[in-house]
């Protein structure tokens, strides 16, 4: 066997295994906050590429949105920057999202609210293609990505992007669990989780503590879409496929653990490129296949997840 | 003393109705808890004790006046009532199982913001020293005698000026439900804590209040001092096995 060819497929899908922990985390997040998992998740993700693109360019000729992007003092911004104002116009459109379509139906089925952002999704990607146009933009790296910018490691190379990547999302994963473990609206979060009549029972405004939730795991996504449209090429539709790995990501990790999120992201992004490498008769075109084994096997093992809390009930 | 210490306004409800759908639960009920003092609801199952708290909590469809110290409490939201003053440990104890006894603790404190939180914390695990052992487990793996006392313990978080207690000796063993209403009186002797309890067990709940009323199909059939309560033929037919 060739252990630098594996060590450098390794390496590879270590970059994508960044790109599901970091939507996972926000699915993660939401399910947290409100039980609920939201489908639209990628599609607001990718909205907030698009906002990030657009204070990248600035104002251009027919770019929706450009004119008033330009109205801001400084566009176009520098790539930092304009992660940052993704990050927080997509945690506006979050708490929006969740203060006109969901509070409304806070009494419905949860079923219900799960197709509602199901129809999100759908209406989301259809307003992207319409303002921005399907075709693929390109993005800029958030970390250098050119040749020779990577450690040689026993022969294989090592992307400083890589590692960059893995970087910022650790520092992020530290902030969260700060927020949700040591202070006082960490603790709101899991008292509105785990029961909402409970929670107001205590003061907790459980409304706007949903709505900090929906902020918070909106702008997770940003960063989400920030970090993958410049190897996915951004376009309207960029995160559907990413949608459903970071989905099993999250499963398999335990769908209310940040940590789970992350450690879920490696074994997909792993398993979706190892597996049909050395697996012959499990083609790339099937490399969701080994995915959704690898998500099984774990769930029949631990039903919550690898670190997931199981419901606890003593009777 | 002047009298008015003793008159000082508690929680008066006037004219509560509450209905479930079509269902009327509540036709109009008055009732009083002075300020400092305890008051017992009885009823059987199915007379409303528990929509009564529900209604006082607006977590239900109600009407009526409810005001606590004066001030009128009827048209805010359940969340605004908590930061109002009351606090209510429901059916079914409102704790919360995923998370630590610790924790059950400090978001029982979510409404304050004053630095004396975690001394209370510590005030509690003194009181309740089984609580203290069991600090980082989940409430969920405590006992039902436990969790009545975490859930409590969880109320009282939030300093509040009236205590609501659905059924506290529900599915807990004799011993234990003599104890927690020792503890009650203890703390409405000790701390002045105003409080209004439903219960079925009327012997106990009687010896611990000052005023009690009797419910029956959402009405109050029967009203007074509680010792007069006590001896009353007709609860004691129904409820104290007489």
């Amino acid at each position: 066997m060739d252990y630098v060819l594996l060590l450098q497929r390794i390496f590879d899908a270590l970059f994508n295994s960044a790109i599901y922990s970091s939507l996972a985390l926000a699915l993660v997040i939401i399910f947290r906050a409100t039980g609920l998992l939201n489908f639209a998740q990628g599609e607001m993700a990718t909205f907030s590429g698009y906002i990030a693109f657009v204070f990248l360019v600035g104002p251009q000729p027919r770019l929706k949105g450009g004119g008033l992007a330009g109205l801001i003092p400084g566009v176009p911004l520098s790539v930092p920057l304009a992660v940052m104002g993704a990050v927080v116009a997509g945690m506006a459109v979050g708490a929006a999202t969740e203060k006109v379509l969901i509070r409304p139906l806070r009494n419905a089925p949860e079923l219900s609210l799960v197709n509602v952002s199901i129809g999100l999704l759908l209406v989301i990607n259809s307003l992207m293609a319409q303002w921005w146009g399907t075709g693929p933009r390109v993005f800029p790296a958030l970390f250098p990505t050119g040749a020779g910018q990577n450690f040689d490691i026993f022969g294989a190379r090592l992307r400083y992007s890589t590692i960059g990547v893995w970087a910022l999302l650790f520092v992020v994963l530290i902030c969260l669990i700060f927020l949700l473990k040591r202070t006082r609206i960490g603790l709101a979060f899991r008292a509105v989780s785990i029961n909402q009549t409970n929670s107001e029972l205590v003061g907790i405004p459980v409304g706007r503590i949903l709505m900090y939730g929906w902020a918070l795991a909106a702008g997770f996504g940003a960063l989400a879409a920030c970090i993958s449209a410049n190897s996915v090429l951004l376009e309207p539709s960029m995160m559907l496929r990413v949608l459903v790995y970071a989905f099993a990501a999250a499963t398999l990790g335990g769908l209310d653990s940040p940590k789970g999120a992350l450690v879920g992201g490696v074994i997909v992004g792993l398993s979706q490129t190892l597996i049909p490498a050395y697996v012959p008769f499990i083609g790339f075109e099937l490399s969701v296949l080994p995915v959704l084994i690898a998500m099984t096997v774990v769930l029949l093992v631990r039903p919550a997840g690898l670190y997931g809390t199981k419901r606890i009930e003593r009777v | 003393m002047s009298d008015d210490v003793f008159d000082e306004v508690g929680l008066v409800a006037k004219n509560l109705h509450a209905s479930y759908g079509a269902v009327e639960v509540l036709r109009g009920l008055d009732f009083e808890v002075a300020q400092g003092k305890v008051s017992v609801i009885l009823g059987a199952n199915g007379a409303g004790k528990t929509t009564t708290l529900r209604a006082i909590c607006n977590m239900c469809n109600s009407s009526g006046d409810v005001s606590l110290g004066g001030v009128d409490i009827s048209r805010l939201g359940t969340a605004e009532i908590v930061r109002k003053g009351v606090a209510h440990v429901p059916q079914g104890r409102g704790t919360f199982p995923e998370l630590s006894v610790t924790d059950n603790l400090l978001v029982g404190a979510y409404v304050r913001k004053d630095k004396e939180i975690n001394d209370d914390v510590d005030r509690w695990f003194e009181i309740f020293p089984v609580l203290a052992e069991r600090r980082e487990q989940l409430a969920g793996s405590l006992s039902g005698g436990e969790q009545q006392m975490l859930a409590v313990s969880r109320a009282l978080m939030s300093r509040p000026k009236l205590l609501l207690l659905d059924e506290p000796s529900l599915g807990l063993a004799p011993l234990i439900i003599e104890d927690l209403f020792t503890r009650f009186t203890n703390l409405n002797k000790e701390t002045g804590l105003t409080m209004l309890v439903v219960e079925q067990n009327a012997n106990l709940a009687l010896d611990m209040a000052d005023v009690g009323y009797v419910i029956e199909s959402g009405e109050i059939t029967l009203s007074g001092p509680a010792d007069q309560l006590k001896s009353d033929p007709a609860v004691q037919e129904a409820y104290l096995g007489a």
